[in-house]
């Protein structure tokens, strides 16, 4: 096990960031965090057929596509770096978990694939304390041969760029924009354009540079509330390029990512049991907030195939609309089998059905999951 | 208040028992079956785990029966379990259910939120009445384990189909009727006496040349025998001995009592945690740790193999299959996953199983010839 000082790694050498499952809730952290400490920070890139084909035959039959996804992005990883980064995130928030396969994900990650470049592993816990992403990623520093001064500057450093970039999420930027707008505002110092600043919610989210116009529905464009994992949201090499299609159909889209911490809080304090994983709370926000509010004109719930936190959730979360709305509402499971045709299908059918919902036309209330 | 609950294996004898002792009005749904399967499918999320299904089915079951409330465990995650209430709350309410779901949820966090639950269930009896009354049902629970364990035993050496499943069956009943510690004991040693008498008289010796295999796995799946498709009496009917690596005794005594009399237990506990460490270095939820760290056990216990039988995504024994073929590698031990759903098929079920103990046999003969062993890999894993 890679655990102990790291003697092979200077000033320069490359860490690996995987680009897959939670890359896309703490990326910014981890790059700050690296780069802080002098360390090359190499993202192993967009998802692409061949990476998820190395995952799949890595990884065990059973496992959901995003975690194969991880699997290949490692495997893409194997002769660029020196090391590869491969965090245990048990828990994000204090009282929730991330999910059963990303505790043991590193474990998986190290026995399943030969040839793996030397492993960086941590713990991030919240819910113990004193195991939380601060604290430990200060003693992964001084692990990683660091000062104490550096490695808590890191760690600032770190939970800098993070901020910055979760507010450019609720802002309504798309992941890679947010990336982009945290950086650019770290550069001046942390502050952000007003655009990009404090818009929550209401705030329209397009693929695209291009900041978002505001609450207001363009004229003519539907407004589609798109939720599920960050990971199934962002990455168009798991989700068959959905939020593009989605938007050549005419729709604007809102994701649940756009809630800031707060807002997920006070709905998640309202369900008679908190749910108990973190992703699971912000879908079922967004969803309420969604529906009660009449944010959008239809809600599409983006599922892995087998994901076990989503079966639950999304079913909570399907009832609940049907029973106190009439908001159309899709659950899309996808995998490495998910045909791009048989998705576009059900997605027109989806988009015909909420325009002809909005104009009036009626219309029956939801389409089957399938 | 009449209250029912999910079947898992023989724990309806246990919480008959208590609830009963303590004046609450028990209904037991029928055991689970394809009705119940049928029904339970039918209204569950497609992806939901099968425990979920087949809970699902049970509770319709009791709630037709006159129930009207449902008592289950919770948890607090990341295993779905903990989740299940909720779940299952919204299904039967949008079936149209009147009742009442009430969760015991293991002591973390507020112990008073428990015994709130438990105070409310039996209608204000005090917690010491209560303690005595769980007390009772655990001590059943620890007969019927000796009970299967002698099953277990025997079966292998009953050559075909012989009297003790209906022996066994006989004296479940006579622990589930005893109204006192002494006859639930009595009950047990005269059960576990008769099973022993099964063994048929060819096979007498025979005890050592049994293949023993372990079962490990998500504990729903290993305790409920419709929901492993009678794995351990298949096995059985093939000359295998099956062990289970956690009893729900076990179980119970790790999951759901205080601190103090667990102690024993405990000590497996952390045992287990040592024999995963070099696979799986943290808890993922549910019994993912204990497939891996309990397979390692079992190998240097010497056992010839071990079955890992889970629900079909099942997240920590995904965890689980994907590091056991490494423990298999190493150890040497022959290791196979089994995620089983509604969607499994009986007669591939039992090739796989056959093609196992084949291995297991040939493997067992060729140490014994001083030869070395066929591998023990296969491919270790597999979907329904």
């Amino acid at each position: 096990m890679t655990r102990g000082p790291f003697p092979w790694l200077r000033e320069g050498s490359a860490v690996g960031l995987p680009r897959a499952l939670l890359y896309y809730e703490l990326y910014p952290f981890w790059r700050g965090f690296f780069e802080e400490l002098g360390f090359r920070v190499v993202d192993s890139g967009p998802t692409s057929r061949e990476v998820l084909e190395a995952g799949v035959r890595e990884a065990v039959d059973e496992a959901c596509l995003p975690v194969k996804a991880f699997y290949g992005h490692v495997v893409s990883l194997r002769d660029r770096v020196d090391a590869v980064f491969l965090p245990r995130l048990v828990s994000l928030e204090r009282g929730t978990y991330t999910c059963p396969k990303l505790l043991g994900l590193p474990d998986m990650v190290r026995h399943n694939i030969s040839r793996l470049p030397p492993a960086i592993i941590a713990d991030f816990d919240e819910t113990r304390p004193g195991k939380g992403l601060k604290e430990a990623a200060v003693r992964l520093a001084r692990r990683l041969g660091r000062g104490a001064r550096l490695a808590r500057a890191a760690v600032a450093r770190g939970l800098e760029s993070l901020a910055l970039f979760r507010k450019a999420l609720w802002s309504g930027l798309w992941f890679e924009s947010a990336v982009q707008e945290a950086r650019r505002a770290e550069g001046r110092g942390g502050v952000m354009r007003p655009r990009a600043a404090g818009r929550p919610v209401s705030g329209l989210q397009a693929p695209g540079r291009r900041a978002p116009e505001p609450a207001a529905r363009r004229a003519g464009r539907l407004r589609v509330g798109l939720v599920g994992h960050s990971y199934n949201l962002f990455d168009p090499g798991v989700n068959l390029g959905l939020c593009e299609k989605l938007r050549r159909l005419g729709c604007d889209i809102v994701t649940s990512e756009s809630l800031s911490e707060e807002e997920v809080r006070a709905e998640s304090v309202k369900m008679p049991k908190e749910i108990f994983w973190s992703s699971g709370r912000r879908v079922l926000a967004a969803v309420s907030r969604f529906r009660r509010e009449g944010l959008v004109d239809g809600i599409i719930h983006i599922e892995s195939f087998g994901c076990g936190p989503e079966s639950m959730v999304g079913e909570i979360a399907e009832r609940e609309t049907r029973r106190q709305s009439r908001m159309p509402y899709m659950v899309l499971t996808v995998d490495e089998h998910t045909g791009e045709a048989g998705l576009l299908t059900r997605l027109e059918a989806f988009v015909d059905l909420i325009e002809r919902r909005r104009d009036g036309r009626g219309g029956r209330g939801r389409e089957e999951a399938g | 208040m009449i209250v029912t609950f999910a079947h898992m294996g023989n724990l309806w004898v246990v919480v008959k028992t208590i609830l009963e002792d303590l004046g609450v009005e028990v209904v037991v749904p029928p055991r689970p079956s394809r009705k119940s399967l049928d029904l339970g499918v039918r209204h569950s999320p497609e992806f939901a785990c099968f425990p979920l299904k087949l809970n699902i089915g049970d509770f319709i079951g009791g709630l037709e029966r006159g129930a009207e409330a449902v008592v289950m465990v919770g948890g607090v995650g990341p295993c779905r379990l903990g989740h299940y209430a909720q779940v299952q709350e919204q299904i039967l309410r949008d079936l149209g259910y009147r009742c009442e779901m009430i969760v015991l949820e293991p002591p973390r966090g507020r112990l008073s939120d428990l015994l709130a639950k438990v105070r409310y269930l039996t209608g204000n009896k005090p917690l010491g009445r209560v303690w005595r009354a769980v007390r009772f049902g655990l001590e059943k629970l620890s007969a019927l384990d000796a009970l299967d364990q002698a099953l277990a035993r025997v079966r292998p050496l009953e050559r075909g189909p012989g009297p003790a499943e209906d022996v066994h069956r006989r004296a479940v009943g006579a622990v589930a009727a005893a109204a006192d510690v002494g006859t639930v004991r009595r009950a047990a040693a005269e059960g576990v006496r008769a099973i022993e008498g099964c063994v048929s008289p060819e096979a007498a010796g025979d005890g050592a040349a049994v293949l023993r295999v372990g079962l490990v796995g998500e504990i729903y799946m290993v305790e409920e025998p419709f929901a492993n498709q009678e794995l351990e009496r298949r096995l059985g009917g093939l000359g295998v001995e099956v062990r289970r690596a956690v009893y729900l005794s076990d179980w119970v005594r790790t999951h759901l009592l205080p601190n103090p009399f667990r102690l024993g237990r405990r000590c497996r506990t952390s045992l287990v945690r040592r024999a995963a460490a070099p696979y799986l270095g943290h808890f993922v939820g549910g019994e993912g740790l204990v497939s891996v760290g309990e397979s390692v056990l079992l190998s240097r216990e010497g056992y010839d193999g071990v079955i890992h039988v889970a629900p079909f995504t099942c997240m920590p024994e995904i965890v689980a299959s994907s590091l056991l073929p490494e423990v298999s590698r190493d150890l040497g031990l022959p290791v196979m996953s089994l995620f089983l759903d509604e969607h499994t098929a009986e007669a591939g079920l039992v090739t796989r199983i056959e093609a196992f103990v084949d291995l297991l046999a040939r493997r067992r003969a060729a140490r014994e010839a001083g030869a070395r062993p066929p591998a023990a890999q296969g491919k270790a894993r597999s979907a329904t």
